[in-house]
């Protein structure tokens, strides 16, 4: 099964192709981008696609990224992946980025709570981790810095992704074992076309997960009174 | 020639294709219109993130269903085009993304449309009219009087110094606890009102340039409710048609001052044209009708369902550009602001 990923949650625009029988990616590229991904990633993904035959009948299964990141950023890879996978006629799949955080820690047989963590601002942080074996430690959510630490317990801890520095500061406070030596800032797309893989498409749905609001309150103050 | 229209600037999520026939008009195949007003209503306005996280959720069934209702696959389409603006950037990253994946896979020309241009070539889909003609563009995002040439030739003669027309129609509406989207409800209520009880101002009336003012007259209106507040329903109803009566009056005297400078400038235009969800407010139609006749002119407004935003006129302006070779590349930006100045062809 030939898999294209496409991520642009964070701050990458990368998109990839993996033979997943064989295990091989077949072609890849990313580049570090703050802002312009709704620019950047079609040319980049039919460079991609160039490096293979050029077509896009050879993709079984499209893989995004669905979040938690950058609102914007999420929304330009899920709605290019969906538009992929209507016109190939080929399912798309989302994975979340502290899972493409987390998997290549899991998959090297990590013996320490593996963690990822992303910078949500405002003193916040998504959050995923998970134990040695793979079971939940905190479920994928959005908490402040203090409750992350909390929620991670006594350690030790491996730590990724673009929180995890602030998270290491606040947890060796608190006297935990925090080790950030594998610490990526985004998920690599090589990952994210592995877990799409391996995802069904009956449940991994290419929705975008935020993990927060909208950020809206209805207002009523400038109404004027009525009898 | 086939083209896949999308619109997503504001609070609709929209697909359509409309194919060319050999005598040269537009005919529309299938037309998708998703409202998000159920969304936006309880914050009297659109959420700019609400509306982005909406269209991701629905663009792809859209073009799905209108392929689906248009007989048509994506491989048998000319062209795939959206609209890049002007907008909330989060919608039209949205639309834009999508087109360009669809034009990527399928091997079709992209088209990135000017939303305004579209508002500004539907009359050519429904009425087949010829170029110079003068446009009257009024949305909830946009009032403006424009010279149409041509295909990404205009000349804006005037246009809002604050409000648009449709904002303050909803600014109105909101003020007097009427339900959003506000443009219907204050034009449902003033068919009741007294235009006349309240002496409401005409910002701009008889100035020389055919531009828009709309803040004073709101701060007016505002002003005459609070003083006689708690309002009664009567009075709801005379605010309304007060308020309609110096909007229609403000627009037929800028819209005439318009033609003035159109004739001077561009020649003889070949119709006055309404566009945007403005143009769906039956007494100023009436008005504009009027205008057109003592002008010697006749009154092209598209039908209810294209005032408002919708992809058939995405589709219609990218045949348009298509048949010009007008085409973009899938790195075209998506835009926030993009004057309707700035459509010609790219160097």
């Amino acid at each position: 099964m030939r898999v294209l990923a496409i991520d642009t949650a964070l701050n990458a625009c990368a998109a990839g192709v993996l033979d997943a029988g064989a295990g091989q990616v077949l072609a890849e590229e990313s580049l570090t981008l703050e802002r312009g991904h709704a620019e950047e990633l079609l040319p980049l993904i039919e460079r991609v696609i160039s490096r293979i035959d050029g077509r896009f009948s050879g993709i079984d299964r499209v893989a995004v990224t669905i979040g938690p990141g950058s609102y914007t950023g999420l929304r330009v890879g899920i709605a290019a992946a969906r538009a992929i996978g209507l016109a190939a006629g080929a399912p798309v799949v989302g994975v979340s980025t502290l899972s493409g955080l987390l998997a290549p820690l899991v998959a090297t047989g990590e013996r320490r709570i593996a963690a990822a963590a992303i910078d949500a601002r405002h003193g916040g942080v998504y959050l995923q981790a998970v134990a040695p074996g793979g079971r939940t430690v905190v479920a994928a959510s959005h908490l402040s810095l203090r409750d992350a630490v909390r929620f991670l317990g006594s350690g030790p801890v491996v730590i990724t992704g673009s929180g995890a520095a602030v998270i290491a500061a606040e947890a060796i406070e608190a006297g935990v074992s925090v080790d950030l030596s594998l610490a990526e800032v985004t998920p690599h797309v090589a990952w994210i076309a592995r877990l799409g893989a391996i995802a069904d498409p009956a449940h991994a749905l290419p929705k975008p997960l935020y993990l927060k609001g909208p950020d809206a309150k209805p207002q009523a103050h400038a109404r004027v009174a009525r009898r | 020639m086939r083209v896949l229209g999308l619109e997503t600037t504001c609070d609709e999520t929209a697909a359509a294709v409309v194919s060319l026939s050999d005598d040269g008009r537009g005919h529309i195949r299938s037309d998708e219109i998703l409202s998000q007003i159920a969304e936006h209503a309880a914050y009297g306005g659109v959420v700019p993130e609400i509306a982005a996280r909406a269209h991701v959720e629905v663009i792809d069934r859209l073009v799905e269903r209108a392929m689906d209702n248009a007989g048509l696959a994506l491989s048998e389409l000319d062209g795939i085009a959206a609209a890049a603006g002007p907008g909330l950037i989060g919608g039209v990253i949205v639309g834009l993304t999508t087109a360009k994946a669809l034009a990527l896979v399928t091997g079709k020309p992209l088209i990135a449309v000017n939303h305004l241009e579209a508002h500004a070539l539907t009359a050519r889909l429904t009425d087949g009219i010829a170029f110079p003609y003068l446009l009257l563009l009024a949305s909830g995002g946009h009032t403006q009087l424009v010279a149409v040439r041509g295909v990404g030739d205009y000349v804006r003669l005037g246009a809002t110094i604050d409000d648009a027309i449709g904002e303050a129609f909803d600014k109105v509406a909101k003020l007097l606890g009427l339900p959003y989207p506000g443009g219907p409800e204050v034009e449902r209520e003033a068919l009741k009102g007294d235009p006349e009880r309240f002496a409401l101002p005409r910002p701009l009336l008889g100035r020389p340039a055919p531009d828009f003012s709309l803040s004073g007259l709101k701060t007016a209106l505002r002003i005459e409710a609070e003083r006689i507040a708690p309002l009664s329903e009567r009075d709801v109803s005379d605010l309304c048609a007060g308020f309609q009566a110096a909007v229609v009056d403000t627009v037929v005297d800028r819209t005439r001052v318009a033609l003035r400078a159109f004739r001077e400038t561009a020649g003889h235009p070949t119709a006055l044209v309404a566009a945007g969800g403005v143009a769906a407010n039956q007494t100023l139609r009436r008005a504009l009708e009027r205008l057109a006749r003592e002008s010697g002119l006749r009154l092209v407004a598209p039908p209810l369902r294209l005032c408002g935003d919708n992809g058939a006129m995405i589709a219609w302006a990218g045949i348009e550009r298509l048949r010009l070779g007008l085409v973009d590349d899938l790195s075209a930006p998506a835009r926030a602001r993009w004057p309707l100045e700035e459509t010609g062809p790219r160097p």
